[in-house]
């Protein structure tokens, strides 16, 4: 009897102290109410003249956007601006970070950022000193979009007012996201990018953002990166060349000519698979192949559309997106000598040994082989009718 | 209020037990009709509505006989009619030398009413006094007559105001025990059904009925009933409520191990499925045990209509059992810890709502959930009529004016009006879930969700713990009866339901904590 009550009691005290060890985990501790934050939508980061780190965020006013949702019609010019930008220098990120705290008073809530804007000076001096405090601090989200400012400072397109989102980082962000339908800018999540810091034999490549007017902003195009620096850019067709290579495209339009006028093409689905051929132990040739799935969308030709001339539409859509493919590869080669695409990883992979010695120059490699580009579209379906709405004349 | 009572009078007023004790110890009935008169109007002094009449009868008017009942109490005109009437008749030819035969055949013939019963000593016929009957004595002998000609007076049989179902029957038990045990009998037409009762209560001397349908309720169950109910020492039992605090064997728990239930055929349901009731005469609320927690998210509806949408209602029961429970705490952990998981959009939403509210979240809720409950209080206590007007001031001021002031936000108003709402959802646990509420409000403020989920686990752990009866409060689920999970969250179609619970008839159910190895251990 009193052996098994000996037995109850260690029972509650283990199941006492059990319950007490997960107070001991960390996790989120303070409690900070909703009132004593500063949610930040978006971030930017610079160089300034000076070699110091100019941050830049967009903070949201909670009230301020209620009050525009709701009361729309009310117009005015008192109306309450729904977020607001503010800059702070430091040595580093974190230091700016804090010092953002004497001109605003309450903390910086970062893990809601959705956009972060690294502009044009820092990039070509290198982003990796940044980016490891965005990956190392606690609080920020690896969801958040990456974009590189083109021609714009970061503070400028983060004050870009737009009737379009109440928070313009929501709205940058938006058309990033719509890169799935159209396949002209690269979507860089901050996840992919310190994974792709990581590996080896692929650069880095960051969706582009540029000013192009005093309140509209575009997001088109990629930043080349080589090494961690700025070195160029591609164009929002070489970019969707270089989407397609790397099996990024989830849908896009492309335009095939016909005999008077183009033909929109809607790719309904691509894949693409990159590979280095080797020969004599040595890469003899890159190939990139790519398999697209198009629909007809809009049909401003001549003729109709029978299987004769389907055969020879998606041979002319193969080709087409062959041209830009060829583009973003030619660009990345010749231009930059920045394999973006990952073919280094590529031939690490399956060719560890080479790749031990050619790790090093593996830019130059890169930039000196030819490349072999193959092309496979299929058309699924045409629409409702066979012939162009314009009739022949 | 019984409680204090009583103990005053143990206190301040202890010669009046002592008094009422001297007569009961069995004394005996005193042969002349003198004596038992002065006896009764010494016993029932300044008692106004009791009633004595001596009778004198027979040719010479030497019989003598004496009635006493009291007033209100006995159907006046059954009395007349049943026993008054023919006895005098039947008396008005007898002379007195055919002496004790007069009672014998009073009893066996002349009396029409049925309800005789003899009382052999003074303490018997003053309990038949107080309950209703009626006694008759005849000068000479040493015993009386008690004649059941209660006045069935009270509230009609009507429908249940705390539980409503909108298939079933409407008819609810009432105050009076006869008429309750009429109700059950009525559903279960069935000699087996055993109704066995008790008086409790030292001063108040209430009659409580145990009912159970032999051969189905567990003997075990129906035995630990009985001495749990004979170990109740008290003065007063006003109410079943205070019974089941009496039987309940776990006194500590915020969950109620004891069922109480208005609607007879609630109840019957009950009793088919191996449960044992307990009615409590001049209260309603008919108690039954063992009560598990499962039972709380059932109700007769399921069984009157399809199996799928009780099993909707039954996921949806505990849904709101949960949200009832959880939601404040939930909301403080998320607006003050957990920033992180909330989406962006609904963040902005909740911090716009959130600005210029001078309180944190947890005082918010907490100022707002007692003004809830204070408005609820009030309109239970409060006189019907006025109930209106409280309902329109608690929707203004909790709803409109106190979001407007900035003392609380649009959210915690919408959180609490939820929280209230799914309170309402599961009646038997709403104490529990109302105090649970407070608890892991505390523990989500000082911890986040790290609070909540230690709280859950320790309130799981109770629940676990936790017998009714010597049955696991968790059952089916813990210990996982899989044959009982038919009536449990998920219910499948009457007609598939072919066993009753087996976990009230496990023969060990007491001792159920280790039966498995006790047994394993006294084998060998």
């Amino acid at each position: 009897m009193m052996h098994r009550k000996g037995k109850k009691r260690t029972g509650i005290k283990l199941t006492a102290f059990l319950l007490v060890l997960p107070l001991l985990l960390t996790g989120c501790w303070n409690n900070r109410d909703l009132n004593e934050i500063n949610i930040v939508a978006g971030m930017g980061v610079e160089r300034t003249e000076g070699g110091k780190i100019l941050l830049t965020v967009q903070v949201v006013e909670p009230a301020a956007i209620q009050s525009t949702s709701s009361g729309k019609g009310k117009g005015g010019s008192s109306q309450p601006k729904p977020v607001f930008v503010e800059s702070c220098e430091g040595e580093t990120v974190f230091e700016a970070v804090r010092g953002m705290l004497s001109v605003i008073d309450k903390k910086l809530f970062l893990s809601t950022a959705q956009i972060l804007i690294i502009g044009e000076n820092l990039s070509r001096d290198g982003i990796g000193e940044i980016l490891d405090f965005f990956q190392r601090d606690h609080e920020i989200d690896y969801s958040m979009e990456v974009l590189v400012a083109n021609g714009a400072t970061p503070r400028e397109i983060l004050e870009v007012e737009t009737d379009m989102d109440a928070i313009p980082a929501v709205y940058i962000k938006g058309t990033v996201e719509n890169t799935i339908s159209r396949g002209t800018v690269k979507k860089t999540m901050l996840i992919d990018l310190i994974k792709d810091m990581g590996s080896r034999g692929r650069q880095l490549a960051i969706g582009q953002i540029s000013k192009t007017g005093e309140n509209e902003i575009r997001t088109e195009g990629t930043a080349v990166f080589k090494n961690g620096k700025l070195v160029g850019w591609l164009g929002p067709y070489e970019t969707r060349g270089y989407l397609f290579a790397t099996n990024k495209v989830k849908s896009a339009i492309v335009n095939v000519p016909a005999d008077k006028g183009k033909i929109a093409m809607e790719i309904m689905r691509s894949k693409g698979k990159i590979n280095v051929t080797f020969k004599n132990g040595k890469p003899a040739a890159l190939t990139v192949k790519v398999k697209v799935y198009a629909n007809v969308g809009g049909y401003e030709g001549r003729g109709k559309l029978d299987p004769d001339h389907l055969i020879k539409l998606e041979q002319s859509l193969a080709e087409e997106v062959k041209k830009e493919i060829l583009m973003a590869l030619e660009k990345s080669q010749k231009q930059y000598s920045s394999d973006i695409f990952g073919f280094g990883t590529n031939v690490h992979k399956y060719h560890p040994m080479y790749w031990k010695n050619a790790e090093k120059n593996w830019d130059v490699i890169f930039s000196m082989l030819p490349a072999d580009v193959r092309v496979d579209a299929r058309i699924m379906r045409t629409g409702i009718s066979k012939s162009p709405v314009k009739k022949d004349e | 209020m019984p409680g204090k009572t009583s103990k005053q009078y143990k206190n301040g007023n202890q010669n009046i037990i002592h008094d009422y004790t001297q007569i009961s110890a069995s004394e005996p009935i005193p042969g002349t009709i003198e004596a038992v008169s002065a006896r009764l109007g010494e016993i029932f002094s300044d008692c106004c509505d009791f009633i004595t009449r001596e009778i004198s009868c027979g040719r010479n008017g030497q019989i003598k006989i004496l009635v006493a009942y009291i007033n209100g109490f006995v159907d006046k005109r059954v009395l007349n009619q049943d026993v008054i009437h023919p006895v005098l008749n039947f008396l008005s030819g007898t002379e007195l030398h055919e002496g004790s035969c007069i009672y014998e055949r009073l009893k066996k013939c002349v009396v029409i009413n049925n309800d005789i019963k003899e009382a052999g000593d003074m303490q018997q016929a003053v309990e038949g006094i107080l309950s209703g009957e009626t006694l008759l004595f005849i000068d000479g002998e040493s015993k009386a007559l008690v004649i059941g000609v209660k006045d069935p007076r009270g509230r009609q049989v009507e429908e249940p105001d705390s539980e409503t179902s909108i298939r079933g029957a409407r008819e609810g038990f009432v105050e009076n025990l006869l008429t309750n045990t009429t109700l059950i009998r009525k559903r279960i037409k069935n000699p087996n059904l055993k109704l066995e009762i008790m008086q409790l209560g030292k001063q108040t001397k209430t009659d409580v009925c145990i009912c159970y349908i032999k051969g189905i309720a567990n003997e075990k169950i129906v035995r630990e009933v009985k001495e749990r109910l004979r170990k109740i020492k008290t003065d007063a039992i006003l109410d079943s409520g205070i019974i089941e605090q009496f039987i309940s064997g776990t006194r500590l728990s915020l969950f109620p191990t004891v069922g109480n239930s208005e609607k007879c055929d609630k109840l019957a349901g009950k009793l088919l499925e191996g449960r044992v009731a307990i009615l409590c005469d001049g209260s309603p609320y008919v108690l039954t045990v063992p009560f598990l927690f499962i039972e709380s998210i059932q109700t007769p509806d399921d069984y009157y209509d399809h199996a799928y949408f009780a099993t909707f209602m039954r996921l949806l029961r505990l849904m709101a059992l949960m949200v009832s429970t959880l939601l404040p705490g939930m909301y403080v952990a998320l607006v003050s810890f957990h920033h992180t998981v909330i989406p962006f959009k609904l963040m902005i939403t909740l911090a716009a709502s959130r600005q210029g509210i001078p309180f944190s979240p947890f005082i918010e809720a907490i100022l707002m959930i007692i003004a809830f409950e204070l408005l609820r209080e009030a309109g239970i206590r409060m006189p019907r009529p006025v109930g209106q007007a409280l309902s329109i001031v608690g929707a203004i001021v909790l709803g409109e004016a106190s979001v407007a002031a900035g003392i609380a936000s649009n959210l915690m108003v919408i959180i609490v009006a939820i929280t209230a709402i799914c309170s309402f959802v599961v009646p038997p646990l709403i104490r529990a879930t109302m105090l649970l509420r407070f608890v892991f409000l505390a523990a989500a403020n000082f911890f986040g969700f790290l609070g909540i989920s230690f709280v859950s686990v320790v309130v799981l752990i109770h629940l676990c713990r936790l017998r009714s009866f010597g049955v696991p409060y968790m059952a089916p689920f813990s210990p996982l009866t899989l044959s009982d999970l038919k009536d449990s969250l998920i219910m499948v179609p009457i007609w598939a339901m072919l066993t009753r619970p087996k976990i009230l008839r496990q023969e060990n159910a007491r001792g159920a904590k280790g039966s498995k190895r006790q047994e394993l251990k006294t084998r060998p």
